[in-house]
């Protein structure tokens, strides 16, 4: 409710110039769009909870270091069931190796919000402005 | 026997017709199941397969944005609402820190007029029933449309006290006793416990137009009319909500905006 034309141009903008906006709190205030990092490791669960659905990673860490846990939140359920995505696309990956890219928190902790998900085969699915495909 | 099978189409379709008819009692149809009006990232989904083929899929947002061409028998609207000069102050301060402030942000139910049109409604004879799906869990409302005064012992809630009447074509439905906990809209729009909502509901063509008139004489100037929402039929059920467990809060280094409404 209460959507001003300026407000919807500015998202707008925000979404070409960064990732995409959160439906929760800002995605600046809390994230370094500016850089997109790239993690690969197994991916040990997926929480399909409100308002960010999150996937922890266990990534290989320094040598010696053993491995470090990392997670990534990403958008409502709501919206992905409307893309035609389901828990179980992620799930089903649980125990493989799996490549996230995503935008780190500026806190500088283990925490980022996910842009892409690619499957050890190669798929993937990423977030991408409307109209990314005209 | 082909006459018979006639005679037992003819009565079912008489009766469904019947019914139909009993259902609505003359009054316009408004019960389906409606396209989305919460907020949702306006964000596409590009699926590429090991073989490199990609498709994307976008959401249709519609619902809860302000009809984009004038809609037949809405009421004249604004874009905001008059705050008397006193609070004017404390919606800025509030909007200037949303990311802190917004209840919503912070699993909070939406409440009335923020969680925008039902995901469905059942019409029955003197009643109606809304169905929502919102992140903060799914409210639903029992709206009597015989007549009813409000209640006069009813607690104050998020989603308020409703009775319905028709108006012509138009479905209105008159909201008092709210908490005064939420906002009516996202840029810091407080109200007291004063607020009065009436939300009005009529079909055009395959669509239902939505449109909210917020008054609030402790807070604002005038009532407040809001651009009418064009809503969509849908065919996407509904589903249970997951449950809203708040994260981010603590990693705010900022007072952004989201930047999305």
């Amino acid at each position: 409710m209460g959507s001003p034309v300026k407000r919807a141009l500015l998202g707008a903008l925000v979404l070409v110039a960064a990732i995409p906006a959160s439906a929760h709190h800002s995605t600046t205030a809390e994230f370094d769009v500016a850089h997109r990092m790239t993690l690969s490791g197994t991916l040990t669960k997926v929480d399909w909870v409100n308002p960010h659905i999150v996937v922890f990673i266990e990534a290989m860490g320094a040598e010696g270091a053993g491995n470090v846990a990392w997670k990534f939140e990403s958008n409502p359920p709501a919206w992905f069931r409307r893309v035609g995505v389901s828990r179980a696309d992620f799930a089903k990956a649980v125990g493989q190796t799996v490549t996230v890219e995503g935008n780190r928190a500026k806190d500088g902790s283990r925490y980022g919000y996910l842009v892409k998900f690619t499957y050890a085969d190669g798929t993937s699915l990423e977030l991408v402005a409307p109209g990314s495909d005209r | 026997m082909k006459q018979r099978a006639l005679l037992l189409t003819l009565i079912v379709v008489t009766a469904v017709a019947t019914l139909a008819a009993q259902t609505n009692n003359g009054h316009p149809d408004l019960s389906g199941t409606w396209l989305f009006s919460i907020d949702l990232p306006p964000i596409a989904l590009k699926r590429t397969t090991s073989g490199g083929a990609t498709t994307v899929k976008g959401i249709d947002a519609s619902g809860r944005r302000p009809a984009a061409a004038a809609v037949a028998g809405a009421l004249p609207f604004t874009a905001a609402p008059a705050y008397k000069p006193e609070f004017r102050a404390k919606v800025k301060d509030l909007f200037d820190h949303e990311s802190r402030t917004d209840p919503v942000f912070y699993c909070g139910r939406p409440g009335v007029p923020r969680i925008g049109s039902p995901r469905r409604i059942i019409q029955l004879p003197n009643e109606f029933v809304f169905l929502y799906e919102d992140i903060s869990g799914d409210p639903y409302r029992i709206i009597p449309a015989d007549g009813r005064p409000h209640k006069k012992d009813g607690n104050p809630s998020h989603y308020g006290d409703s009775v319905a009447h028709w108006d012509g074509k138009t479905l209105v439905v008159d909201v008092v006793n709210f908490v005064d906990d939420t906002w009516f809209g996202e840029d810091g729009f407080f109200h007291s416990d004063a607020m009065h909502v009436t939300e009005r509901f009529w079909r055009d063509g395959a669509n239902l137009v939505y449109q909210v008139t917020v008054e609030d004489p402790k807070v604002l100037t005038a009532p407040w009319t809001m651009a009418p929402r064009v809503v969509k039929p849908s065919t996407d059920p509904l589903e249970e909500s997951p449950k809203c467990v708040e994260a981010d809060s603590k990693l705010l280094v900022n007072d952004d905006h989201h930047g999305q409404r």
